[in-house]
């Protein structure tokens, strides 16, 4: 009896990331087939829902049963030649980094599906198919570790998004649909060609190319490929460019708010959870391994990006008149506190980065579905037209109020814990000179800390205007309270803000292994600048603390 | 170090009151099954918290015993822990911990209890204890928690609950953009406890208030560490120097901010637009005293800054005596606690800069009990004059509330600091410790004690007002208002019981209601004056737990100073070794508080009362008296029989800060995002490159195709068709080399 079951479970643990990524792809073929040969439109949600339920129900094994790390670090290792004459391999992993990040997009992908129940007219089969192929390349990415198939899955995940937000969007989803894709597309290329002369790199050195992850890191770290400095600085920031557009990083961050106002609710709550994540993403997973001393000299330069980022989303977020647009702005905030803790390259700043990621994708996917319930009730997101909702709305009311609260990073709510990592990170940090008149990562940080009150302002004035005070304006006189549906829609995310915000130790537990290995292999490899690093951090400690 | 499983059910009961009366309230919408709900956990709390500080029933002697452990602990869990950072949820009842929970546990349930009373007849009396309930919990996490960052917690989630609260009446205007305002400067002055926790987190690599092991780990205390550490000398540049005064300085924007100090006070006065008994237990005996708390829970820390001191006293000071001057001319009964509160609070932070700790604590103590008087007996006033706050409509009120009438006398003589009264005994050891002040460079010391002697004077004469206004004179309640008055503030929302009618419900627009021809006012119910006769008796009685030796010549045990002593930390000479240090020994330092060590800090403190110093205070003592007494006959003459006479207009505004801070700070700031940032730099310029860009490319393209494609769509389409072909092609070849 046993021996079948454990051969079953074992072909599905083996597998375990293959059959992640295919199952939405066998979904988008059900949707279809089902679409062709019932013709019942209202089918197609359930048949999309169920995908990715089971989807996730799968996606949990991962937690379950982690199986054997390989030498690589990586768990559910899978690694099959695909195209031998270029050397490359369909080799997937997941390790603590990605591990969440894999969760996170299988537990999005139900509720987007729910959050657009009633929502989609016309079209239903192509939004479905998009959604699940979507999820699939999602999937892809986090997975991949040949940087072939990662750039494939990368590219991939434009093309679902760029029609979600061209053919079901709202008012001037053309122009937010063609920025999104010429912006994002435009950043990847160079990553493309860092990675074509990688292999080429790896061949000269070597004499075998490779697109491996795994290969590149190890020949990388042992010696046996070495960059010159330009030749570092190029690949770097050919990478980084294109992962900064995506998280988006200040300046390259104007695509992200007309997208996020014109995608409907599901394709924001994606964006936000887990789209903006392949970027912050790919930078620790790619550019902090590959190009250690590259990602060392620009960190002032993210780590002043990142800070203008949080205030200068804040600001701009304040004064917005729409509210889906303004929470957009938020993220641009938030996502700057990612960067922010992962180039500070201590410990505490790069888990409490991975954290944000995760907090602000339960939170920020949160806000735009709140957003998108207002919106199917009145067909508009402008600030002005609302006012007094808490009265004939109270329960959404109560959702909105603890959803902001986690968002301006109320303590025992997932926001603070991220952004608390982050900064008590960067104020410990060597990523940035101690010169003879300041400790730059204090004042870095205290900054960065500046962003915390701005959030607190443009919520909480954006729920007094629309939340609080009379009804003013009649059409709100008999808007409908939540159903049952949005209610529990609502409810796993509050669930987890509340359960990450008080006892965030399994999710810091799971990612610590990885991340100190990806911190250690910046400051490890630093050599000389490590000495000279501390022997400023000492300078700033004994200026500090006399006692030290 | 004990540990006591029971702490944590301090802070869960209200916890639990307030998720009950949140699922389970908010369907029955019964009043008495709400109300019995929130008591009985704030009476558990009560009990509870009364057991642990005086060792009723348990196993050992109390937290505030002599003999009695330094501090129970109960750790939970530990809450974050990455790298070398750690922080637990755990609790700690030291001496301090102790007298703050015991009050705040013993005044919120009076306050809870006349809520009851107060708020019956209100649509959201469920939601209104969910919130007063968490904020209990709030409160109590803060002043028990055992390290920084937990505290940390206790002190947003105040702010939150304080935030709820003052926006409790959703449809009115001015609650909401009170309810906003006061989380925001809130949040200004969290920046600096969060950056503060950060430096001592780097100074000392720890956040703990107590030594104490967990699981077999030590977690060391960092205030024990900075206790141990030289103290730095008086200078202004130590104060961006990253060091100790860093530090203190950092936490006092906190302080500033929590308790209502310049330049961060403006949001308590308006928070009145909450309901009165929130204005009683928030905004004038917990809540807003948490910086005080800080302050004083971080003695070792502020002991050790000089020049931090120095500038909390100065602070404390001109918040004082800037207050007690908007008090005298303000018309609604409850903007004139709100700033007497605000001039309080200043009257605590001028003791803490003046190193004397106690004093400020026994302060908030019987601030908290004649404050929270005062605040309910005005609320009873309100409740029995129909929701109106306008004292301009008062008078003769004795004649209808006798109850209410002389229990806020009695909060009135504690306040204004006559003889026997609270208030006599802990504002009179302030301005004594001020005046002796060892670590005020010279003449300050003389200077901070005038202006708190003025400040004296002044509160006396605004409480006097307030009082003849209410109570005495002619009956106004159906004059017309001088003028159109500048206050907005009545409780609307809450539907009078004995005079329910439409003109109250809720969609109801007006604020001023005109009183009926046949109004009276009446006696409250009894929820609510036996919580004002219990005060009374407190305000009157509370303060004898701690009389000044020179005052009672010995014969009353000052168990209040002597109950505090071992928590304000003696600097350098702490019986630990010290630790290894790059600076000067401890010894050789000049310690400003060596002077005033007998004062503060000996074992035996009687002998160390000189008869020199015991002369002085008591003639100081007289003075404060006879001061308090001038300013009650100012009062009396001043508005006694005029009680409507006119008081200079920038006093009636405010001294207009609230105009500034709008003018000069907030409205540029939208100002410069909404047409600089946003407008200017993000769709102008970098928009218009990249527009530019593409409109470059689209003509360029035009010039050499000569072949429009038209639609954008198919141009989406193309690329989708290149991918796939791109896609395709690997595959096609992968197939084919496998194969």
């Amino acid at each position: 009896m046993a021996a079948p079951t454990n051969k079953k479970m074992d072909f599905i643990t083996e597998n375990l990331l293959t059959i992640l990524i295919l199952l939405p792809v066998f979904g988008a073929l059900a949707t279809l087939g089902h679409q062709m040969f019932w013709k019942q439109e209202s089918h197609l949600k359930w048949v999309t829902l169920g995908f990715t339920l089971v989807n996730f129900l799968v996606s949990l094994l991962l937690l379950a049963n982690k199986g054997a790390a390989t030498a690589s670090g990586f768990f559910f290792e899978q690694n099959t030649p695909w195209i031998r004459a270029i050397n490359t391999n369909y080799h997937v992993g997941v390790d603590g980094l990605s591990l969440w990040l894999v969760i996170l997009t299988t537990f999005i992908m139900p509720i987007a599906v729910i959050s657009s129940w009633n929502a989609v007219e016309k079209r239903p089969a192509a939004f479905y198919i998009f959604i699940l192929l979507l999820e699939s390349a999602m999937l892809g990415v986090f997975v991949s570790l040949d940087l072939l198939v990662f750039y494939l899955f990368f590219e991939a995940s434009l093309v679902p998004m760029f029609f979600l937000i061209g053919i079901w969007g709202g008012e001037n989803r053309i122009y937010a649909a063609v920025k999104f894709f010429i912006f994002t597309a435009l950043g990847s290329l160079l990553m493309l060609a860092a990675i074509i002369a990688l292999y080429y790199l790896h061949t000269d050195a070597t004499g075998v190319g490779s697109f491996d992850y795994v290969t590149l890191l190890n020949s990388i770290r042992l010696g046996n490929l070495t960059f010159a400095a330009s030749t570092g600085t190029f690949l770097f920031l050919a990478f980084a460019l294109a992962f900064a557009i995506k998280v988006p990083l200040f300046p390259f961050h104007t695509w992200l708010p007309d997208a996020h106002t014109e995608a409907p609710t599901a394709g924001s709550v994606i964006l936000a959870a887990v789209l903006l994540k392949m970027g912050t993403y790919g930078l620790m997973r790619f550019c902090f391994t590959l190009f250690p001393d590259a990602s060392r000299e620009f960190a002032p330069v993210f780590i002043v990006l990142a800070i203008i980022g949080i205030i200068y989303g804040a600001l701009v977020a304040m004064v917005q008149p729409d509210v889906k647009r303004l929470v957009a702005y938020s993220s641009v905030a938030h996502m700057g506190f990612v960067i922010l803790g992962m180039f500070s390259f201590t410990e505490m700043g790069m888990q409490g980065a991975v954290f944000q990621m995760l907090a602000h994708g339960v939170s920020t996917g949160a806000l735009f579905l709140l957003v998108g319930f207002i919106y199917e009730r009145r067909h508009t997101r402008a600030i002005s037209e609302f006012g007094g909702l808490a009265n004939v709305m109270p329960i959404y009311a109560t959702i909105f109020v603890i959803t902001a609260m986690s968002s301006v990073g109320l303590p025992f709510l997932n926001g603070f814990v991220g952004e608390f990592l982050i900064m008590v990170g960067m104020w410990q940090s060597q990523a940035l000179a101690v010169t003879a008149t300041a400790n730059w990562n204090y004042i870095a940080t205290m900054a960065a800390g500046m962003g915390v009150i701005f959030a607190a302002v443009y919520l909480l004035w954006m729920m007094q205007r629309v939340l609080f005070g009379k009804v003013s304006n009649p059409k709100n006189k008999n808007l409908a309270d939540l159903s049952y549906r949005e209610i529990g829609l609502m409810v796993p995310l509050l669930i987890l803000m509340v359960l990450m915000g008080v006892y965030p130790k399994p999710f810091l537990d799971a990612t610590r292994e990885s991340v100190v290995s990806i911190q250690k292999g910046i400051m490890e490899q630093a050599g000389g600048t490590v000495a000279q690093d501390s022997k400023a951090g000492e300078h700033a400690a004994a200026k500090a603390a006399p006692h030290n | 170090m004990t540990e006591n499983n029971l702490l944590s059910l301090i802070i869960f009961a209200p916890l639990a009151g307030a998720v009950i009366n949140w699922l389970i309230g908010g369907r029955l919408k019964n009043e008495t099954f709400s109300g019995l709900v929130a008591c009985g956990t704030i009476a558990i709390s009560t009990i509870v918290a009364f057991m642990i500080a005086f060792g009723i029933g348990t196993l050992h002697l109390g937290a505030l015993q002599d003999g009695g452990p330094a501090v129970v602990l109960d750790h939970l869990w530990t809450w974050i822990q990455v790298g070398g950072f750690r922080a637990d949820f755990g609790l700690g009842m030291d001496r301090l911990s102790g007298i703050y929970a015991c009050f705040i546990t013993f005044v919120g349930l009076l306050i809870h209890v006349f809520a009851t009373g107060y708020m019956h007849g209100d649509k959201g009396f469920y939601r209104f204890f969910a919130y007063l309930n968490l904020f209990m919990f709030s409160m109590l996490t803060l002043v028990l928690a055992d390290n920084f960052l937990l505290m940390f917690v206790g002190w947003e989630g105040v702010g939150l609950c304080s935030y709820l609260l003052i926006g409790f009446y959703l449809k009115k205007d001015e609650a909401r953009e009170a309810a906003k305002k006061a989380f925001v400067m809130n949040r200004i002055g969290d920046w600096g406890v969060l950056i503060g926790i950060f430096l001592i987190f780097g100074l000392t690599g720890t956040i703990s208030f107590y030594d104490k092991s967990v699981d077999g780990v030590q977690v060391a205390s960092a205030l024990n560490i900075f206790a141990r550490l030289a103290q730095e000398p008086f200078a202004w540049g130590a104060i961006f120097a990253g060091g100790i005064t860093s530090v203190a300085v950092l936490l006092f924007i906190g302080a500033t901010g929590k308790s209502a100090q310049i330049p961060l006070f403006t949001w308590l006065p308006d928070a009145m637009a909450g309901p009165t008994p929130v204005s009683a237990l928030i905004h004038a005996a917990t809540m807003v005293t948490a910086g005080v708390y800080m302050v004083v829970r971080c003695n070792a820390i502020f002991q050790n800054a000089p020049t931090a001191m120095f500038i909390v006293a100065m602070i404390g000071a001109a918040t004082a005596i800037f207050a007690a001057t908007i008090g005298l001319a303000q018309n609604d009964i409850k903007k004139v606690l709100a700033y007497s509160t605000v001039s309080q609070l200043g009257y605590m932070f001028l003791a803490c800069g003046v190193g004397a700790f106690i004093a400020a604590i026994f302060h908030v103590m019987t601030h908290a009990f004649f404050k929270a008087l005062l605040f309910l007996g005005s609320g009873s006033v309100i409740h029995g004059m129909h929701h109106e706050q306008d004292m301009r409509k008062m008078g003769n009120l004795r004649k209808y509330m006798p109850i209410t009438f002389i229990s806020m006398m009695m909060g009135w003589l504690a306040i204004c600091g006559i003889p026997i009264w609270a208030g006599f005994f802990s504002k009179d050891e302030i301005l004594y410790k001020t005046f002796a002040a060892p670590n005020l460079p010279e003449p300050w010391n003389y200077v901070l004690w005038i202006v708190g002697l003025i400040t004296a004077v002044l509160t006396a004469v605004y409480m006097t007002r307030m009082m003849w206004m209410t109570f005495f004179g002619t009956e106004r309640f159906h004059d017309a208002l001088p003028e159109e008055g500048l206050i907005d503030g009545s409780d609307e929302d809450v539907v009078d019981h004995a005079h329910a009618s439409e003109e109250h419900g809720d969609d109801e627009e007006e604020h001023h209601h005109a009183l009926p021809a046949d109004f009276k006012p009446h006696e409250s119910p009894w929820t609510m004056t036996v919580p004002l006769i219990i005060l009374a008796v407190l305000s009157t009685a509370g303060g004898l737990v701690g009389v000044p030796y020179a005052l009672s010549n010995g014969a009353i045990p000052n168990v209040f100073e002597h109950t505090l002593e071992p928590v304000i930390a003696k600097i350098g000479q702490d019986s630990h070794a010290p630790i290894q240090t790059e600076n000067k020994a401890p010894a050789e330092v000049k310690h400003f508080y060596a002077a005033a060590a007998p004062a503060t800090g000996t074992e035996d403190g009687h002998a160390a009362h000189s008869p020199e110093e015991i002369r002085n205070e008591r003639l100081l003592a007289g003075l404060s008296v006879l001061l308090a007494l001038s300013g009650i006959g100012i009062g009396i003459i001043l508005f006694g029989k005029t009680p409507l006479r006119k008081v200079p207009r920038i006093l009636e505004q405010k001294w207009r800060v609230d105009e500034f801070y709008n003018g000069y700070i907030v409205d540029p700031i939208t100002r410069i995002s909404r047409e600089g940032l946003w407008k200017g730099f993000d769709v102008g310029f970098i928009d218009g490159i990249v527009n530019g860009v593409g409109h470059f490319v689209a003509e360029f393209g035009n010039l050499v195709r000569q072949v429009q494609v038209g639609f954008v769509r198919s141009y989406a389409a193309f690329i989708m068709l290149g991918a796939i072909v791109v896609i395709g092609y690997f595959i096609y070849f992968g197939l084919k080399l496998i194969g």
